[in-house]
């Protein structure tokens, strides 16, 4: 009441917790965040990386010089950080290699925009010569591809070497590029002009530890890991008639709530009875199709078994997921039925040649093979150590992935490099052409490129600053376009020689996401953190494979 | 202390205008930098970590915890402009408050707040005057043309600012295609008809429009066709699994071989329906719950594409754009028997299933009622993905006003240093003191062209001096060839006036005049507080009890 009616508390607009960073301040802050990222991954990129250990709080261990995969498991707090994060997942979903670069290219990008920052060169200045080069990039990049033929098997082998390289599985030479053509052309599947190739879903890779890597394989069939039901059961067929099921083969009960009045012993029995006699009449449906090998996604009572082998001889699995259900009757033909009394002469799968349940290691596992034409097929990776596996898979995910854009857009472009120097040196020379201020960013982000080269040669353990003067040197030439890092050798190398290839679509993708990223940062001049989430806004991510029916299994995948 | 007291915090006359008119332009300042094509953006962080990157005034300030009442008012000011207009939101807070710091001042030289409002209410009933006569332009004068630059305009602040032509071509061509007429014979734009998804991956620049709708969704089982062409399609809204009595609802059964019978009739129940639908000569099915597996059986061998779980709201939207009706059972009224009507199918040229980056994602074109529009946005990761949304429904309803009000307005502050010139000859024909009043609205308009400037790092007084010069040579001279010069505004990226009519930088008249009314009636609003009670939280009977003690207390000591 008796405050001096000048001095006033001062207004509160925003709640006390909020922290905000503004301007100049705000706009370095996203920029060395994403530097840090990019610091992360920057060892991993070429085929002299390292890899990286990773520990998760589980005290699990993930090893690998995958881009995304070191990413996904590191927790970052700054907000900028985590949108480059994002920048891998995207890349990796899209085409699935080229994780590493993308971080890195991105970080090197809003580098390159900090000393405009400091000079107080307005951000979309900089935002709009961004995006007038990367439409340069893009003409030129198209420009540059080398069209391939998809059909010749030594010209994809090619670039899938070359994506190895820089790899984990290199060592094993031509090995993991083998099975990733193998198992790429095994699931393509072409209706007209439209080209599908779902790896997700028909290429599954299964590891088994122990072995050696020369044992790993594409089969033309699929396997998993489940073994019969019961021990005197076929274990080796030839030329099978299977039925693929995903209903149980046990009594079981309505879902409508009934109960039974029993009023005297008889009662019970007949009830009893009337239990094995539905079991039964199930079995006798399935026997009319002749089967010599049940699969079902749900269980199999004991009856049920003791019918069908004792006098019909028939092989029978259980439980087996939807997902290798799926792939079991793209390659044996099977149509999965779920009313045994429906099953027709059309639905039984005869495609496959050879069913043979094996033991490997302490496990059992079901092999189906020798399909005539399969368009699903499992991966058999053998090696050393569990964690050897992972990162095999990871690559050969990548190396599919790299197949599959090439079959889809088959055009390369040089590696190591190469495409980047060249890029740069022609953006440099059309930088001259560009209005006004613009022609600075412009500039720096074509220098920008150059870090690509420049890490190779760093990782490599070159002269990083001979090898990228001589490197300028050849491509301000006609001739240089081929000219980028040995990343073994640590020299300069024609590319085409020794056949280090991208595919265009990945290098595309590269530049747009960590262009178009690099953009959306630059252009914050306020960060507020700390508010309260008030509203889900986000809606409910898609879910990875939708398995409706993994409820049901009793937990038990393993029993067989 | 003698009166009447009040529980809580008070504050009164020039105190609280002061207090509230800080804390509005305190909110202000924070959205001040987002205006205009070289406004920046800012990145919202709440406690979660969740990050929001945004230009759009409404989502900035909905995002923010605002806690001072005044500015709250703002907030709301915001979303109003934004659910009324879509477009506009952030200088319709720049102009409210600006409006309120003038009126301040008045107010502290003695002028009462009646005055100043009823001059402010003044002042916009001659503003909408003055832009319906003279600042107007009809579209059909213009054609197709303005309309794309209308849609460029309101991108132009935003990330897509560098995209725009790309993208104003493909907002326009949209609502274009949604165009219907209702009921009432008026022709209606609903914004709701286009649908925006969006998948991460490849560049902005590949994202698509499609003509029809899209989920983001995979058929229901893989054995489905991927597509089909003259869908006739059926959506029903309820479930297909096994039929299942209701809850409370026992059957009681003596023999147990009934038992068996009921479980049969459960799935011979759905066996029926699922018949039914399929016999209706639907193709596509869209169920809003759950199909059974034993079911989708049926829809795969009559190769019908079966969708689940699509959200009810989806599904009306592609019933009335394909003229389908949402069936919620199928009993018949004249029988007791179900059936299924082929007057209930909807029917589309084509269903498909497509890959968009890492989802499938089924796809209705060629509707047959209503054209539904799909845009797919792709780029490089969420938060750009959700800026690009927000930017294209700006877009979007950018284009709806114009192309229902027919009218726009030119831009870049044009309009309103057209105003502002006229009020201030205006408020000179008054002998009364709202002249003062209105003389501050010409003044306070005059703050969307120098905020714009000064976001563009221009020298804002030489600029805006400058275009008052055109203004006011167009409305005073008697010349015809100067009355163009109405049409002038900035060139934020030449810091120029230009012609803005020629240069393409339109907003739509509608969206001038909700944003000078709405900010003129949140001023007075505001204006009209001189008195804040802040109610103290609610006394609990304990707390009562202690204070009276404490009274008492105190009093006893002061009698002895």
């Amino acid at each position: 009441m008796f405050a001096n009616p000048m001095r006033q508390a001062p207004v509160m607009v925003l709640q006390n917790n909020t922290k905000r960073e503004q301007g100049k301040k705000a706009q370095l802050s996203n920029i060395k965040a994403a530097k840090a990222v990019a610091d992360v991954v920057r060892t991993t990129l070429g085929p002299s990386s390292m890899l990286k250990m990773l520990l998760d709080p589980m005290g699990g261990i993930v090893m690998t010089n995958d881009g995304n995969a070191i990413l996904r498991e590191i927790d970052v707090a700054h907000p900028a950080a985590k949108s480059m994060i994002e920048l891998a997942r995207a890349q990796d979903e899209e085409v699935g290699d080229g994780t590493t670069s993308v971080i890195v290219l991105a970080g090197q990008i809003l580098q390159a925009a900090e000393i405009f920052i400091e000079k107080r060169v307005h951000p979309t200045v900089v935002v709009n010569a961004y995006f007038k080069a990367m439409e340069e990039i893009l003409k030129i990049t198209e420009e540059l591809g080398v069209d391939i033929d998809v059909d010749s098997e030594e010209d994809i082998k090619k670039i899938v070497t070359s994506c190895i390289g820089t790899k984990f599985s290199h060592k094993w030479g031509d090995l993991i590029v083998d099975l990733a053509i193998k198992a790429t052309k095994t699931v393509l599947r072409q209706s007209g002009k439209e080209v599908e190739i779902d790896l997700k879903r028909y290429a599954k890779v299964e590891k088994i530890p122990g072995g050696t890597i020369e044992d790993c394989t594409v089969l033309d069939g699929v396997m998993f890991n489940k073994d019969v039901t019961h021990g005197e059961m076929r274990r080796k067929i030839e030329n099978p008639r299977i039925v693929l099921l995903d209903c149980p083969l046990e009594y079981k009960k309505g879902e409508s709530m009934t109960n039974i009045e029993m009023s005297n012993e008889e009662d019970f029995k007949k009830a009893l009875e009337s239990e094995e006699e539905e079991v039964r009449k199930m079995c006798e449906h399935i026997l009319r199709v002749k089967p010599d090998i049940v699969i079902t996604e749900k269980g199999i009572s004991d009856f049920c078994q003791h019918f069908l082998m004792k006098g019909n001889n028939i092989t029978m699995i259980r439980r087996i997921r939807k997902t290798d259900n799926n792939r079991l009757a793209r390659v044996c033909g099977a149509t999965i039925a779920h009313r045994p009394e429906e099953l027709q002469e059309e639905d039984v799968g005869t495609l496959s040649g050879l069913f043979e349940v094996k033991k490997i290691g302490d496990d059992y596992f079901t092999f189906v093979t020798e399909s005539k034409n399969p368009e699903a097929c499992s991966i058999l990776l053998r090696g050393a150590s569990k964690d050897v596996l992972n990162e095999i898979e990871r690559n050969l995910q990548d190396a599919m992935q790299v197949a599959r854009s090439v079959i889809i857009n088959p055009k390369l472009v040089p590696g190591g490099g190469a495409l980047e120097m060249e890029l740069a040196s022609r953006l440099i020379e059309h930088s001259k052409e560009v209005e006004g201020l613009q022609q600075w960013p412009f500039k720096a982000l074509a220098s920008a490129l150059e870090v690509i080269p420049r890490t190779l040669a760093q990782n490599c353990g070159g002269n990083v600053v001979r090898l990228m003067t001589e490197l300028r040197a050849k491509h301000s030439k006609d001739d240089g376009l081929w000219y980028g890092i040995d990343g073994n050798k640590g020299v300069i190398a024609n590319m085409k020689e020794i056949d280090i290839w991208d595919p265009v679509a990945v290098k595309l993708q590269t530049y747009k996401t960590a262009i178009e990223s690099s953009c959306m940062l630059l252009r914050i001049d306020d960060v507020v953190s700390g508010m309260k989430k008030t509203k889900k806004q986000a809606a409910p991510q898609q879910e990875e494979e939708p398995r409706p029916d993994e409820g049901h299994t009793f937990g038990d995948e393993r029993d067989g | 202390m003698s009166g009447v007291s009040i529980i809580g915090e008070r504050e009164q006359g020039q105190d609280v205008r002061t207090s509230n008119i800080t804390a509005v332009i305190g909110l202000a300042n924070i959205v001040k930098t987002s205006l205009g094509p070289q406004g920046l953006d800012k990145m919202l962080v709440d406690s979660i970590g969740d990050v929001t990157i945004t230009n759009d005034g409404a989502t900035i300030l909905s995002q923010l915890e605002v806690e001072h009442p005044a500015a709250k008012v703002l907030v709301e000011l915001a979303n109003l402009q934004d659910k009324e207009v879509g477009d506009g939101t952030t200088s319709v807070v720049i102009l409210a408050a600006e409006l309120l710091k003038r009126a301040n001042n008045l107010v502290k030289n003695k002028i009462h707040p009646t005055t100043v409002m009823a001059g402010y209410r003044l002042a916009l009933k001659e503003m909408i005057k003055y832009i319906k006569s003279n600042l107007t332009v009809k579209v059909e004068d213009l054609g197709r043309d303005a309309l794309i630059s209308a849609a460029r305009t309101s991108m132009s602040s935003k990330i897509v600012g560098s995209e725009s032509a790309f993208f104003s071509e493909m907002v326009v061509t949209a609502m274009e295609r949604v165009k219907t007429i209702n009921n009432m014979g008026k022709t209606k734009y609903p914004v709701k008809n286009v649908n925006i998804l969006k998948v991460h991956g490849k560049s902005s620049k590949e994202s698509m429009l499609i003509n029809g709708y899209a989920l983001e969704m995979g058929r229901a089982a893989q054995g489905m066709p991927t597509s089909i062409e003259n869908a006739k399609i059926a959506c029903i809204a309820f479930n297909l699994n096994k039929f299942r009595l209701h809850m409370g609802i026992q059957v009681l059964v003596k023999d147990p071989a009934e038992l068996e019978a009921i479980r049969q009739k459960e799935m011979d129940f759905t066996k029926d329906r699922v018949n039914m639908i399929i016999e209706s000569g639907a193709n596509v099915v869209l169920c809003s719950g759950g199909i059974d597996d034993f079911a989708l059986k049926y829809f795969v061998e009559a190769g019908v594409i079966a969708l689940r779980r699509v959200s009810i709201s989806d599904m009306r939207r592609i019933a009335t754009a394909t003229g389908a009706t949402v069936v919620t059972n199928l009993s018949d009224y004249e029988t007791s028997d179900e059936k299924f009507e082929a007057s209930n199918l909807g029917s589309c040229s084509l269903v498909q299933e497509k890959r968009i980056g890492d989802y499938d994602h089924i796809f209705f074109e060629g509707l047959a009622e209503t054209n539904c529009q799909t845009i797919v946005i792709r780029g490089a990761n969420e938060y750009f993905l959700d800026e690009v949304d927000r930017s294209l429904h700006d877009s979007l309803c950018v284009v709806k006003r114009i192309l229902e009000s027919n009218a726009i307005v030119t831009g870049g502050g044009a309009v309103e240093t057209s105003l502002s010139v006229y009020l201030d000859d205006f408020a000179r024909t008054l002998e009364s003191r709202e002249l003062l009043a209105i003389s501050e609205v010409a003044e306070s308009l005059l703050i969307i062209p120098k905020t714009l400037a000064i976001n563009a790092a221009l020298d804002a007084t030489d600029l805006v001096a400058k275009l008052k010069v055109f203004h006011h040579a167009s409305q005073t001279a008697e010349d015809q060839s100067k009355k163009e010069l109405k049409h002038y505004g900035l060139d934020l990226i030449n810091g120029k006036c230009r012609n803005n009519m020629i240069a393409g930088v339109l907003e739509p008249a509608i969206s001038k005049v909700k944003s000078l009314k709405f900010a003129i009636e949140a001023a007075i609003a505001i204006l009209r507080v001189d008195d804040m009670i802040k109610i103290a939280p609610k006394l609990t009977e304990e707390d009562k009890m202690r204070l009276a003690q404490q009274q008492a207390a105190a009093q006893g000591q002061d009698f002895f």
